[in-house]
């Protein structure tokens, strides 16, 4: 158990620490000169060169690389260059927004996506499961901006109920929560599907029935139970697709999350700020996936910690 | 006289799933083909130019005065616009598959091959990747290096590749242990040998199917840079970028911006139809068949 803890500790660092070496070297491979950006285009070389001098970049390659390992452990990712101060505080003042706008879109993907993909798995091979399995490629098909502007259009614009922008009021949560949400319920339904119309094939359901259990009981006392694993795992995995999502339909409403900070830092060419939203989306996934990893004992008692769970 | 005829036979759930199979393929086809041949075309049709402005009949609804699609807020023609668009899209698309297909078949074929060390270093590679909000590494590579065609196709070709290395390194895991793989080594081929020549061309046809599914993300993808403003670069028109510029006016002109999203996920649900219906049922099979021979020809002597 515990070396399980500690493996995938270790893991979740080697992968932050992969990520932000990445960042690093980008950043220094890249055409241009990072004091240049700085300074602006009317510095003169004497000033170019104290602002190489104050952010270190006149040091040998790796010596910058161990102060930038440094500055992330104190929580220094460099100074934003359009806001004008730490840009790990910026992203940090945003980041509860994007955590908000996420959680609301997970609960809307779990809360429809496992009971359509019961139903799909009991429907398997008819009609109406065909066209719920179209639709999901459907769902899974639209790029999540676009149904951001369709659902704004239709339901501020022409049915005035939500809000089209911001966060002023719960209901402003409802349309972007809910753009994010197609796509996840699109992928998570198919894999339900498949997981739930594997468990009911099993040997234990048929034991089940034999001993009288039947209907809703069966499939979600029994069936529905024992294919958790793998669709938690799903979730967890999808969380990092799913936070790209957000970045997108930020930008569409107007959320002042991390998303439509990172745009305009793209905009301003503003590499701290975006720099610092790379290293903290990072970590958040990656934390994300390890509590989800723990979870695994509690959905199924089989599973120990440390042994390979058979997928 | 049998007890099974006919209706009951085709009652049975095989005959249905395949049944299903063969729908997808089609309606994937069709979909794909509506999208595909006049954007291919483009050039030949007697469309406007993409960038040609006419003041006077900015924001025409469709249909108006030859304008099949209508024109924007500068009067510029709508469907010659996604067409080529549609051309910048399938470009990047298929540049992105051929990059990530060969990235991640060799990375894949090499860890289920040889295992171990190689094995540890490219599955940890693939996991941390997977479990990373790639978008923003993405779009701070296209803020350093610049938004050229090639620097996104690469950006998206390296967002795709853990796809097809999972899927090869899996298939060369069963693979290797075939009585041809042993049967090489007594022969003394050399591994490596082995593995290009005799097992890469025996998994290569299922990455050509999941190369579909592959481009319909590619193109997803590319979407969504172009309109966070991280696409090719005026003058070229993308479908996010004409998405992003016609929000502006989705109360005036809701055609701007619905009708490249309904391209959009008309050629994406096309492909991914496509792709699909060939990973299951019999026309599947018989895809990967002809998929093998084709790939496997220029190996014959």
């Amino acid at each position: 158990m515990f070396r399980y803890l500690a493996l995938r500790i270790a893991q979740a660092i080697l992968t932050i620490f992969v990520t932000v070496t990445i960042v690093f070297l980008l950043i220094r491979l890249a055409p241009g000169d990072p004091a240049y950006a700085y300074a602006g285009p009317l510095a003169t070389a004497e000033q170019l060169d104290a602002v190489r001098r104050q952010f270190g970049l006149d040091q040998p390659l790796i010596v910058q690389y161990f102060h930038f390992l440094g500055g992330i452990f104190q929580g220094d990712t460099g100074t934003s260059y359009s806001f004008r101060q730490p840009a790990l505080s910026v992203v940090m003042d945003r980041l509860p927004y994007t955590i908000t706008l996420a959680i609301a879109a997970i609960v809307i993907a779990i809360i429809i996506s496992i009971p359509l993909g019961v139903w799909m798995a009991r429907r398997q091979n008819t009609g109406r499961e065909a066209t719920a399995s179209i639709l999901t490629i459907a769902g899974q098909s639209m790029p999540d901006f676009w149904i951001g502007i369709m659902l704004v259009t239709l339901f501020s614009v022409l049915l005035p109920w939500f809000p089209s922008s911001g966060f002023e009021t719960w209901g402003g949560l409802v349309l972007p929560a809910l753009t994010v949400a197609i796509l996840q319920v699109a992928v998570l339904s198919r894999i339900v599907r498949r997981e739930v119309a594997q468990t009911l094939q099993a040997p234990f359901i048929t034991v089940a029935r034999s001993r009288g259990v039947a209907g809703a009981g069966l499939v979600w006392g029994y069936g529905v139970r024992n294919s958790l694993v793998p669709v938690v795992t799903a979730l967890g995995t999808r969380f990092a697709g799913l936070l790209n999502g957000v970045v997108v339909v930020e930008v569409v409403f107007g959320w002042p999350g991390i998303g439509s900070l990172v745009v305009r830092a793209l905009e301003t060419r503003d590499y701290p700020l975006i720099q610092s939203t790379v290293v903290v989306t990072a970590i958040l996934a990656v934390l994300v996936q390890l509590v989800v990893d723990l979870v695994y004992p509690l959905l199924d008692p089989r599973v120990r910690l440390g042994r390979k769970v058979v997928s | 006289m049998s007890a099974v005829t006919d209706s009951v036979f085709k009652k049975s759930a095989v005959v249905r799933a395949a049944r299903a199979t063969r729908v997808k393929i089609i309606v994937g086809a069709v979909l794909t083909l509506i999208v595909v041949v006049p954007i291919v075309l483009a050039r030949v049709l007697p469309v406007p130019d993409p960038n040609a402005q006419d003041v006077f009949l900015r924001l025409a609804a469709p249909g108006t005065e030859g304008h099949l699609f209508g024109t924007d807020q500068l009067g510029r023609d709508l469907f010659s616009r996604i067409l080529y668009g549609g051309q910048v899209s399938l470009l990047i698309g298929v540049m992105a598959v051929l990059v990530s297909g060969v990235l991640g078949v060799v990375l894949g074929s090499l860890a289920g091959y040889y295992g171990g060390k190689v094995d540890a270093v490219i599955s940890r590679l693939i996991e941390a990747q997977l479990s990373l909000p790639l978008l923003m590494m993405l779009l701070l590579v296209v803020a350093l290096f610049g938004s050229s065609i090639p620097v996104i196709a690469f950006v998206i070709a390296i967002a795709n590749w853990p796809e097809p290395a999972r899927l090869t390194r899996a298939m060369v895991l069963v693979e290797r242990e075939k009585p041809y793989v042993a049967a090489a080594v007594v022969l003394g081929v050399k591994r490596f040998a082995i593995l290009l020549k005799h097992v890469i061309p025996n998994v290569i046809s299922q990455a050509v199917v999941l190369a579909l599914l592959l481009l319909a993300q590619a193109v997803l993808l590319e979407s969504a840079l172009s309109f966070l403003g991280a696409g090719p670069q005026r003058p070229f028109a993308t479908w996010g970028r004409i998405i992003s510029d016609g929000q502006d006016f989705i109360g005036s002109a809701w055609w701007i911006v619905t009708i490249p999203g309904l391209v959009i996920a008309f050629l994406v649900i096309g492909v991914n139809l496509i792709g699909d219906g060939l990973q299951q049922g019999s026309v599947g099979a018989a895809f990967r068949r002809l998929a093998r021979s084709v790939t496997a020809m220029p190996g014959r002597k």
